[in-house]
């Protein structure tokens, strides 16, 4: 069975690298690690399309269900690949291989250390995505975080070590969390299996216990999905973290942190009222909260690693919302959106990467024509943006299409998150690609430093990964929405063998997002500075919601914190009051 | 946001909090009497599947190996980023002198310390091995017998004083115990697979009850971790104690140099 | 009233997390973070435990005497382990930025602000 190949080959490419760290030479490790990420995508994609039939099962150590002779007892692990789990494991391994020849050359310090730390990280992924065990997700959790904040720290830097530091402590708590949320759930059923726990749940219905343990699970995976209050580490991390770093943590890892969070919801939880009251409306205002929140903060935002941080937290907010709609047509839209939302957002992130390689700085002012001579990086900067402020082609424009049919609250988010982060960036792309740009608004203020990144790398070789993802998010058809079709019916009930609808009837509003991404550019590009009276106090009232944002933003680890306890809080007082 | 205003935002979050939790702590199996049926059967049915007699070893390395895989290579992970993390500002020259503090006298060891850490150290080890072998019968196992044996190099450093200390516990050993135990693991893992049976499976002869070495697969996983635990939290004090040393020497890159 | 050995966790959690708010010193910071972890080890033993049973060892009982979860006890020996990789990689991060700020003070570092 290739199931468990998927996460014992990384595991195992990656100890085996440790133990010749000093023998090998550094491109060679690096071969070793590209090949290992696409040879387990190809196992993923296999499984993908086998799993189609029905879903595939693995259970370690021959542990089945049958070993206990009790009913309701199970002592194994299992993995389990359903379609849409596979497909995201696939996906994890491509955005790793792209992040691996984006980042050639650029860790040949540190032997082969950096290869050991990335390929650990994608077996925590690969595994955190297929499992099919309350705490093996839970250790897989626990891997993904500390290879994430070993790598963020690496840069060495003040503001790395420090956005390292928050990111540990938050993080951390929000494992302590669901490593509680998991006891409290097997004190109530007994056993930490997904089928034989959503078995229990169904027939306890509402229990205090049970909503105990999901609201501290989901207030676990709703920190590593930087959902509001819960995300104010996200932007401090993926700003100093390494830019092939940054790729996988925006591209991949934290929207897995929502894909398994509608996996536990819809595959343990479907029939306990009280947590599917929950996820339908307290996760859909968490959701738009977290969309208009990262969508401001985003617009206010010159350091260009920050900015693409704070719309990663919007797009997320979009993703929540998709969650909260419970339905395959929502787990349809949250996989469309996490595919397309990745390749772009990894496409970005190489690209402030290729800047600070080359021109020694990620702040949009101080690289004020400073790119002009990139012009290819500049078009896909800019065609990057268009994306993300809602171009009509591609993944992300599909799955808001779905999005839009199935709610009002959802199309809000995604028009004025898609608006706010689409316009930022193709603000930031008009200054440093093409000269062009108005006075600086909210985001003059804003906090930046500078840096640089290792330039060895020749200016083809960055950009290759850029194009090839590029390519990918702009990928429309029928394949994919029959794949997507059965993909998400499967991940609410691996035994279903129902196919969701994916193809949306695009009406006017589909246009919107990206109408209103084109006004709020051409608006910062013709921004003059006030003069007269009037004007000035408009762009001080303009300033006043920014202002207020940023302080909340401050970067205090104790402010993370008490913010987290505060979103803690107002999940356990509506699952109370419900 | 101001200490005051936090404190007051926490107060708030906490007493919001406490009906949920008293409700929660309530609904709960009372204490003393779990309902979890899963510990049990566990209990009843692996001392005669695997002949084993520690069922919290069985549990770790058998029946829920794969968690233990995971956990181990979080270890070694863990470990690996903070050796990146400090040898990075560090640099990889591997000196052999202690690192001395202007201004304090530095003290030669006393005969009766040198003597009484070569005997514990050895002790130490010993009992670390001891724990670590006997995972399967009593209490113990890898990771309690490898902190033990990895406690013990503290006592040798106390004992020979650093240059002596570093000719002995070498940074490539560390790192080869280290990645090699966890690799070990994987590959144990793995084999079962080669032989058409699911990973992890036990496909060793048993042996007897109360045996040093029944179990199976088990002890095979049991030393691969007691291996790496000993490694990781060797390097770990390693590393640690090269921060000590020279510390005019050490450079710290700024942003604007690199 | 057995409400109360279920109180426990949930008090030692609190004050880990009042310690990590109000802290002024990142070691003390993650001596706290200890705290908080310790909780869940009282949570999860506590929900294992058996009234009259011993420990499921049976060298020297028999394999059916009464014996508490081993399964909990498994999972706080590597919850111990995920606690002592994660404060060896914080105390890592704390050394670095003591040699870069001078400071260790949570309430003065803020990162991307390097002026503040």
């Amino acid at each position: 069975m290739l199931l468990p190949v998927a996460v014992l080959l990384p595991l195992g490419v990656a100890t085996l690298l440790l133990v010749c760290a000093h023998l090998l030479p550094s491109r060679v490790s690096t071969m070793a690690a590209i090949v290992t990420a696409l040879t387990v995508a190809a196992i993923c994609v296999l499984l993908a399309r086998a799993a189609l039939a029905g879903p595939l099962v693995h259970w370690f150590g021959g542990w089945t269900p049958a070993t206990s002779g009790r009913p309701d007892v199970v002592l194994g692990i299992s993995l389990m690949a359903d379609p849409a789990s596979a497909a995201v494991a696939a996906f994890t391994c491509l955005m790793f291989a792209a992040s691996f020849v984006f980042a050639w050359g650029y860790f040949d310090e540190v032997h082969s250390h950096f290869e050991v730390l990335m390929l650990l990280f994608l077996a925590a992924l690969v595994g955190f995505c297929l499992t099919h065990d309350m705490f093996n997700l839970f250790v897989w959790f626990e891997l993904m975080s500390v290879a994430a904040f070993a790598l963020t720290a690496y840069p060495l830097g003040k503001s790395s070590l420090e956005g390292a530091f928050n990111f540990t402590i938050t993080n951390a708590l929000g494992s302590f969390m669901m490593l509680a949320g998991v006891g409290l759930l097997y004190a109530r059923t007994g056993t930490l299996d997904f089928t034989t726990m959503a078995r229990v749940v169904t027939a306890h219905g509402a229990d205090p216990v049970l909503s105990g343990g999901f609201c501290l699970v989901a207030a676990a995976l709703l920190t590593k999905g930087a959902i509001v209050p819960f995300h104010l580490w996200l932007s401090d991390a993926h700003a100093v973290a390494p830019s092939p770093v940054s790729v996988i943590f925006s591209g991949i890892m934290v929207s897995a942190a929502l894909f398994v969070l509608a996996k536990i919801a819809m595959q343990i939880f479907a029939h306990d009222p009280p947590v599917m009251a929950l996820v339908r409306n307290l996760l859909l205002w968490l959701g738009l909260a977290t969309a208009i929140v990262g969508g401001a903060m985003a617009y206010a935002q010159r350091h260009l690693k920050r900015l693409l941080a704070f719309s990663t937290i919007a797009h997320l907010g979009i993703m929540l919302t998709a969650v909260s709609a419970a339905s395959p047509r929502g787990m349809a839209a949250l996989l469309l959106y996490m595919f397309g939302h990745g390749l772009v957002k990894g496409t970005l992130f190489m690209l402030a990467g290729v800047l600070l390689a080359l021109r020694a700085s990620a702040d949009e002012i101080v690289l004020y024509r400073k790119g002009r001579d990139l012009l290819p990086a500049g078009i896909a900067m800019t065609f990057a943006g268009l994306m993300l402020g809602g171009l009509p082609v591609g993944l992300m424009h599909q799955a808001t299409d779905i999005l839009d049919e199935l709610s009002p609250a959802m199309m809000t988010a995604a028009i004025v998150a898609s608006a706010l982060t689409g316009a930022a960036v193709l603000r930031a792309a008009a200054r440093i690609f093409f000269g062009v740009s108005g006075a600086p608004g909210p985001e003059m203020t804003a906090p930046t430093e500078r840096e640089r990144e290792r330039d060895e790398r020749p200016l083809w070789l960055m950009l290759l990964p850029c194009a090839a993802l590029l390519a990918m998010a702009l990928a429309q058809g029928a394949a994919i929405d029959r794949f997507i079709g059965f993909a998400a019916p499967r991940l609410i009930d691996p035994a279903a063998d129902a196919s969701a609808p994916v193809a949306a009837h695009s009406s006017p509003t589909s246009y919107l997002p990206i109408a209103l991404t084109l006004v709020l550019a051409l608006l910062s590009a013709v921004r003059r500075r006030p003069v007269r009276p009037f004007p000035r106090s408009l762009v001080r009232l303009e300033l006043f919601p920014f202002r207020a944002l940023r302080f909340l933003h401050s970067g205090l680890v104790a402010d993370y914190v008490a913010w987290m306890i505060v979103g803690f809080a107002i999940l356990a007082g509506m699952l109370s009051w419900s | 946001m101001t200490a005051p205003w936090r404190l007051v935002l926490l107060a708030a979050a906490l007493i919001v909090l406490v009906p949920s939790v008293w409700h929660v702590a309530a609904a709960l199996p009372p204490f003393g009497h779990p309902s979890a049926q899963y510990g049990p059967a566990i209990n009843a049915i692996l001392p005669a599947a695997r002949h084993v007699t520690n069922m919290v070893a069985a549990v770790n390395f058998d029946v829920r190996g794969f968690d233990t895989l995971g956990e181990e290579c979080m270890l070694v992970c863990a470990v690996t980023g903070a050796v990146v993390l400090l040898r990075g500002a560090r640099g990889e020259r591997d000196e052999a002198r202690a690192g001395h503090v202007p201004g304090r006298a530095v003290l030669a060891r006393s005969d009766a310390t040198v003597l009484v850490c070569r005997i514990t150290a050895t002790l130490t080890l010993l009992f670390g091995v001891y724990m670590a072998l006997h995972g399967t019968v009593t209490p113990g196992g890898g990771f309690q017998g490898g902190v033990v044996a990895a406690s013990s190099f503290m006592l040798l450093y106390l004992g020979e004083g650093y240059r002596a200390w570093r000719r002995i516990i070498r940074g490539r050993a560390m790192d080869a115990l280290e990645g090699g135990g966890a690799f070990l693991f994987a590959v144990a893992a793995a084999v079962p697979l080669v032989i058409g049976r699911p990973a992890l499976t036990n496909v060793l002869p048993f042996g007897q009850l109360k045996d040093l070495f029944s179990g199976g697969l088990m002890v095979v996983v049991n030393f691969c971790i007691f291996l790496s635990v000993t490694g990781s939290f060797g390097l770990l004090l390693l590393e640690f104690m090269e921060e000590t040393r020279s510390p005019a020497e050490d450079s710290v890159p700024d942003e604007a140099d690199r | 009233m057995s409400i109360f050995p279920w109180l426990v966790p949930a008090w030692l959690f609190a004050i880990g997390i009042y310690g990590i708010v109000t802290s002024r010193h990142y070691v003390h910071l993650i001596g706290c973070l200890t705290v908080c972890q310790s909780a869940t080890y009282v949570l999860l033993l506590s929900i294992g435990y058996a009234w009259g049973a011993g420990p499921p060892i049976f060298y020297d009982h028999p394999p059916s005497t009464p014996a508490v979860d081993p399964v909990m006890q498994a999972l706080v020996l590597t919850d111990i382990v995920v606690g002592a990789a994660v404060t060896a990689l914080l105390l890592v991060i704390a050394i670095q930025v003591h040699k870069r700020r001078g400071t260790l003070d949570p309430q003065r570092l803020r990162p991307l602000r390097p002026d503040q």
